[in-house]
């Protein structure tokens, strides 16, 4: 890709001296973002409700994270939360978010505000709703640039044209002038990431960003995104209910349920033995067309995981997973099983995560 | 877009024809239901067989069909069209031109109705806003509490008690310390004043824009609530963009589409509280002519007014049209 749009590699190019002058360069691997300990609670009639609950993650330059589970197991939640974006009747009751050593979590929001789009950006899923149908595309792409950093509308329009370029919409010059609506559902969440994009931010927290998308689409999108993390050693958090997803994209995962981590692995350690009797159940409700001779042979029932996730409020004592569970035992229905180190760089929350890891090896 | 005002202007003119041919069909079956106008023209006096025919050939209702209970007189009705499309509104009944009189009355109407917007559209404006951005705070509690007590107060109660109770003592005051010509005994006067139309227009199209801007003031707040949960207002904010800016240029930008409508439908309601205003505060404007037209069943001077009044609503419901497609591109490119 020739164009090249990020403050380090011209300095003064953007010409927002917030997200460009206190930031050093990005090295593979250094930490970006620290999430640590978070719990958010929503105010409601039946008192508060715990969403999310001692989430940990880390997210490193060059790196994509996925943050995995089904829908409202707190992942939105958790990054809204990072973002400074939560609803009023939400709130943050403990845990930090560190973003290069600084607590987003402690500041004023005002200051949060300004890290928001510079330092951590954010793509969210249904790009019809999420951008502003009355404003043109080049006008929400560069609205930040401009407003931020006093860019000029000339210059805002030619980055508008280039970010265009960047995700590869056709015709960007003349697109640029368009409205949302008259873009199709892939090349309107590309504007969606065009848009992220647009300050140059070290880390990019992508909420669902394919789930709008038919499956052709969703394939290209991805690798749009892989694409420009390589390239610019972003750190990704790729935020989805679907395991098939991740595969192609993550380094490593970190599988949610009814708002706490239970499963944290690198990518292909996960998908070969997972450790939480919950991922094993994901992965085995992924369709797969090489499922010949397995025990899910073609033409037999993709296998779902049985029961509902527990709202929040109603999450269940002892592991929130029991009552689902295939290996359940008296002392699941009790004890909260802690998200201990299982193996190197891994995690897991099951008190039979061993036997797990044994047991496929087997 | 030309293509959407071309349509949109064809669809007023329609409207506008539509109007007139249904006031067309209801003063017929009122001629011939009641008797016949012409002999209003006469008064008290009974008029001979040939006074009365000549005056019927004046006004147009020589034609047979007015005796005919139910013909709906279409004969009549084109011709009326073709005087009105060369400018001849025709005359009153003492033979003073119609577009003579609306061009002597219409003025102070529009004065009128100039104060009235302005001050609805800021009321309801600042005030949704301000209830909007703080909703659930005491500034929303007092701004809503304020709106309803406003609707509980029609502008008849309002002009009412204004006018008996504080624009006489107001006035004197007024009088007494700046002189009877200074510009606040002219604001207090209790009627109106065709030497000072602004002064003495002033304080009743305060209150006519008060009581519009009630309603307003609560679609204004309800439809810039709906904007603030939008996911692109969330998404502005995600790029750091500060609250201030958020509300101007996505949730108040938003929410005019809806405001916009709005104004047409209350454009109309003030044409209504504008006879009534007129005739308590004695200004000589389009309500107070249209007002004593129907006492006087003066027919050429109430289908002339009714028409002119119609073409302007038609023509105030055009402009929110277009406006309403400059606001939203999604209507634009339909």
């Amino acid at each position: 890709m020739e164009i090249d749009i990020s403050g380090a590699a011209e300095p003064g190019a953007v010409g927002d001296e917030v997200a460009q002058g206190d930031r050093p360069a990005r090295t593979a691997g250094a930490t970006l973002l620290e999430v640590e300990d978070l719990a958010v609670e929503f105010r409601s009639d039946d008192g508060a409700l715990r969403a999310v609950d001692g989430l940990s993650y880390r997210v490193e330059a060059g790196r994509t994270l996925a943050l995995v589970g089904e829908s409202g197991c707190g992942k939105s939640v958790s990054s809204l939360a990072v973002m400074g974006l939560l609803p009023p009747t939400a709130r943050v009751v403990r845990g930090t978010a560190r973003y290069r050593g600084t607590d987003l979590l402690g500041l004023s929001p005002t200051k949060h505000r300004a890290h928001a789009g510079t330092h951590v950006a954010m793509v969210f899923q249904d790009a019809l709703a999420a951008l502003n149908p009355v404003h043109t595309v080049g006008y929400q792409l560069t609205e930040a640039l401009r407003v931020r950093s006093g860019t000029s509308r000339r210059e805002g329009r030619r980055r508008a044209i280039e970010l265009l370029d960047l995700v590869k919409v056709p015709n960007a010059a003349q697109r640029v002038d368009e409205y949302p609506h008259q873009f199709s559902g892939g090349m309107r969440q590309r504007v969606m990431i065009a848009s992220a994009l647009a300050l140059d931010p070290d880390v990019l927290i992508a909420d669902e960003p394919t789930t709008a998308l038919d499956v052709t689409v969703q394939a290209q999108v991805l690798r749009l995104l892989a694409e420009i993390q390589a390239e610019r050693q972003m750190g990704l958090v790729l935020i989805t209910h679907d395991l098939g997803v991740v595969a192609g994209v993550a380094d490593e995962v970190t599988v949610m349920y009814a708002g706490r981590a239970v499963e944290h692995a690198p990518v292909h350690d996960l998908y070969a033995r997972p450790a939480h009797p919950y991922t094993r159940a994901l992965l085995r409700s992924v369709p797969r067309l090489d499922a010949v001779g397995d025990d899910r042979a073609v033409g037999g029932r993709l296998p779902v995981v049985p029961g509902r996730p527990p709202a929040p409020g109603r999450v269940p004592p002892g592991c929130p997973f029991h009552p689902r569970c295939d290996m359940a035992r008296d002392v699941c229905a009790t004890d909260v099983p802690p998200l201990d180190d299982v193996a190197p760089g891994r995690s897991s929350a099951c008190f039979f995560a061993a036997e797990l890891l044994g047991g496929v090896r087997a | 877009m030309g293509r959407y005002i071309f349509r949109r202007s064809l669809l007023g003119v329609a409207t506008l024809l539509l109007v007139m041919f249904v006031l067309h069909l209801l003063t017929t079956f009122a001629i011939q239901l009641n008797g016949n106008p012409a002999l209003a023209f006469f008064g008290e006096r009974v008029p001979t067989a040939a006074q009365l025919a000549a005056v019927e050939t004046r006004f147009g209702l020589d034609d047979p069909c007015y005796d005919q209970t139910g013909n709906p007189c279409l004969g009549p009705f084109a011709e009326r069209l073709g005087a009105y499309a060369q400018g001849d509104f025709g005359t009153n009944l003492r033979g003073r031109e119609v577009t003579d009189i609306v061009a002597t009355a219409a003025p102070n109407t529009l004065k009128l109705f100039l104060v009235v917007t302005i001050v609805w559209f800021l009321l309801g404006m600042g005030l949704g806003t301000v209830a909007a951005r703080w909703r659930g705070r005491s500034a929303d509690h007092g701004i809503r509490l304020t709106s309803v007590l406003i609707d509980a107060f029609p502008i008849f109660v309002l002009l009412l008690v204004y006018r008996y109770v504080f624009a006489v003592p107001l006035n004197q005051w007024a009088t007494e310390t700046f002189g009877a010509e200074s510009l606040p005994a002219l604001w207090f006067r209790p009627s109106f004043d065709d030497d000072h139309p602004w002064a003495t227009l002033l304080v009743p199209g305060i209150l006519l824009g008060l009581a519009g801007s009630a309603a307003f003031i609560r679609l204004v707040r309800a439809s810039q609530l709906e904007s603030y949960t939008g996911d692109h207002v969330r998404t502005a904010r995600s790029r750091g963009l500060t609250e201030r800016h958020v509300v101007v240029h996505h949730v108040v930008r938003n929410s005019a589409v809806p405001v916009v409508t709005a104004v047409g439908l209350t454009f109309t309601e003030a044409l209504a509280g504008a006879v009534i205003t007129e005739g308590m505060m004695n200004i000589y404007g389009m309500g107070g002519v249209l007002w004593e037209a129907v006492r006087g069943t003066d027919v050429a001077l109430v289908l002339g007014v009714v028409t002119i009044l119609a073409a302007v609503t038609v023509a105030v419901m055009l402009v929110v049209d277009i406006a309403y497609a400059a606001l939203d591109p999604r209507i634009r490119y339909a």
